[in-house]
């Protein structure tokens, strides 16, 4: 009985196997919108992860920076006399880090009086910090310290006297500073030298065909930014920075095949015998060696096609399958840098527009590792308005000279190029990095 | 022709080109899939989108380990499952009371004038239930705890209705054959 059961189930599998039939004409345009559709909460993600990395960031950098500012507040510890001579077998009562103290580099050695005490090691000058208290050196000023030797507009400034871990006295914290701590005088210009590799990245704007043959084969190639800009602090949290900047971008363009030796078959008078739609505009070949097929996609235009020419039986040279599209700009920005943390690590928000002038571009493909020229894209913009925005980190290496970190975020606000069939609006992620001085 | 491979990274690259290519590679395979399964050609035409839809969204998680189509094909009995779960409360099951004994032996039978369409439309005569458990089980190779699980339905339920679906398919297939026998005599 179990062996008639497994027949009829045999019967069913076997005959079953290999059964096909054509589906209902337009299944497949009910299925493909769906699909976009629910492929679109994507970006939002990208967007939503992008915020959450620079919250994080932001919430890092602002912790390690207030634990700097914590360290540099206790850096500068001393005992009082009475203390000092009780305990001076066992502690250092004055401790002094380098990085963490004082002033005019040239007078920076704080003298103590205090018998058997070590006498701090000059120490690199800092920027005043605007929130201590300062009141005038003199010699009395602290007992157990003879500050003589610095002038008399220094500052200095005497904290609360706090316990100090394992000690029952009382230590105090104290900071000197240079005179003017209204900041009268301060250096208000920088300038800086900075560049970054940025990652490109675009939308499409399109439906048809095209478009998607457009956006699948286009690959953005790493792309950098670098350049001299100088900015001017208005106050002690808000500067404006420009500058001149070049940036190179591009974007390499797959399963273009691209062969040499079309010239002796070219019998045209046009300039160019095949144009490539892309999202960052036509490409027009000027190199009238060159012959392009597009595998198996409709992006290539041109009167030799496939059933009029046939780059095999012609024996041309294959050379590659990828076209690379360059454009370099000349960039002006204008940005806005709001200090948000003022400390050793200073953070700042960015945010502007610049300006992008369109100085070259050009098409070409590699062969064994050299540059092949194929043509140039027309229709591109010849102006660009870009927005940034970002944070930087500014880590004061000393009072004139920092070291900037700024993660930027930039989107583009009008089309890549003036095609009609496709618009694009790149988007770009970049790490600047460079030094600054302050003048 | 592009290798699967490709299709299936364009396809996660959104690439609707590519999309394109795998539906028209594998809709006609996956379509008898789902008249299979189905009590008509309309709502087979709803677990073959709902299906390719999934098919796209979860392509990112294929592991090229074992047979793509396999992989598909699992894809589209789930979809026809969860269909089937859906509307399972409006099912009436025929009671096997009414339904007689084959009076052909199956061992003695001739089959050979059957066609895979005749097949396919054999079990789609099926009550859901009994056509249910018969692919599951005779066809897709799951075993009766994994179909009481699939099904919400007891062991026991899924063994008896696997019973009752081969009765009345061996009925269905004697008949067929005996017509055409008729027909080719005649």
């Amino acid at each position: 009985m179990v062996e008639k059961k497994a027949n009829i189930d045999l019967l069913f599998r076997k005959g079953l196997d290999d059964l096909e039939i054509l589906p209902p004409v337009g299944t497949w345009n009910n299925i493909y919108p769906v699909i976009r559709k629910r492929q679109k909460p994507y970006m939002l993600l990208r967007s939503a992860a992008l915020i959450a990395v620079l919250i994080s960031i932001s919430f890092l950098a602002y912790k390690w920076s207030r634990e700097i500012s914590t360290s540099l507040q206790n850096s500068f510890i001393v005992r009082d006399e009475e203390s000092t001579r009780t305990r001076i077998d066992n502690f250092n009562p004055v401790i002094i880090r380098q990085e963490a103290v004082v002033f005019n580099p040239a007078e920076s050695h704080v003298r103590t009086t205090v018998p058997g005490i070590p006498e701090p090691e000059a120490v690199t000058a800092r920027e005043s910090n605007q929130e201590i208290i300062v009141v005038p050196v003199s010699a009395n000023s602290y007992p157990g310290f003879n500050l003589a030797g610095h002038a008399d507009n220094n500052m200095i400034r005497i904290a609360d006297y706090q316990p100090v871990k394992d000690y029952s006295e009382p230590y105090g914290v104290i900071e000197v500073i240079p005179g003017n701590p209204a900041g009268n005088g301060k250096a208000r210009w920088s300038l800086s030298a900075i560049a970054s590799p940025s990652y490109y990245l675009k939308s499409v704007y399109g439906t048809d065909d095209i478009s998607g043959q457009i956006n699948s084969y286009e690959k953005p190639r790493m792309s950098y930014s670098g350049g001299i800009g100088f900015a001017y602090k208005i106050n002690d949290r808000l500067s404006v920075q420009s500058g001149l900047f070049y940036t190179s971008v591009g974007q390499e363009i797959e399963n273009i095949y691209s062969y040499a030796g079309f010239r002796p078959y070219d019998n045209t008078k046009n300039h160019h015998n095949f144009e490539v739609l892309t999202s960052g505009g036509m490409i027009y070949t000027d190199n009238r060696d060159v012959f392009l097929l597009d595998n198996g996609g409709e992006r290539v235009i041109t009167k030799f096609t496939n059933d009029v020419f046939d780059p095999a039986k012609a024996s041309l040279l294959y050379l590659n399958n990828t076209l690379h599209q360059a454009f370099s700009y000349l960039e002006m920005p204008l940005i806005l840098r709001y200090k948000l943390i003022d400390k050793d690590l200073d953070f700042n928000l960015i945010g502007g527009f610049s300006y992008n002038m369109l100085i070259n571009n050009s098409v070409y493909t590699y062969v064994n590792g050299s540059k092949y020229q194929v043509g140039e894209t027309e229709g591109l913009n010849p102006l660009m308005v870009s927005s940034s925005l970002g944070m930087g980190l500014e880590y004061n290496l000393s009072r004139k000279i920092s070291l900037n970190l700024e993660p930027t975020f930039r989107y583009y606000l009008n089309p890549f190029s003036q095609t009609q069939a496709v618009k694009t609006h790149p988007y770009s992620f970049g790490l600047f990095s460079g030094l600054s001085y302050r003048f | 022709m592009p290798e699967t491979v490709n299709i299936i990274k364009g396809c996660i690259a959104g690439n609707r080109r590519d999309q394109e290519l795998l539906y028209r590679r594998h809709a006609p395979r996956l379509y008898a899939v789902c008249l299979q399964y189905s009590d008509n050609d309309e709502e087979a035409r709803d677990i073959l989108q709902d299906g390719f839809i999934k098919i796209f969204e979860n392509l990112i998680n294929f592991k090229n380990e074992g047979s793509f189509e396999g992989w598909m094909r699992r894809i589209i009995v789930n979809t026809a499952l969860e269909k089937y779960r859906s509307r399972h409360n409006l099912y009436r099951v025929d009671d096997i009371d009414l339904i007689p004994e084959p009076d052909a032996d199956p061992d003695n039978e001739d089959y050979s004038g059957l066609e895979a369409i005749d097949l396919l439309n054999i079990i789609r005569e099926l009550p859901p239930k009994y056509r249910m458990v018969f692919n599951l089980y005779a066809i897709e190779g799951y075993a009766h705890k994994e179909i009481s699980r699939m099904m919400k339905i007891s062991e026991g339920t899924s063994k008896s209705n696997l019973s009752r679906a081969r009765l009345i398919l061996q009925k269905k297939v004697s008949l067929y054959t005996g017509m055409n026998k008729k027909v080719v005599n005649g």
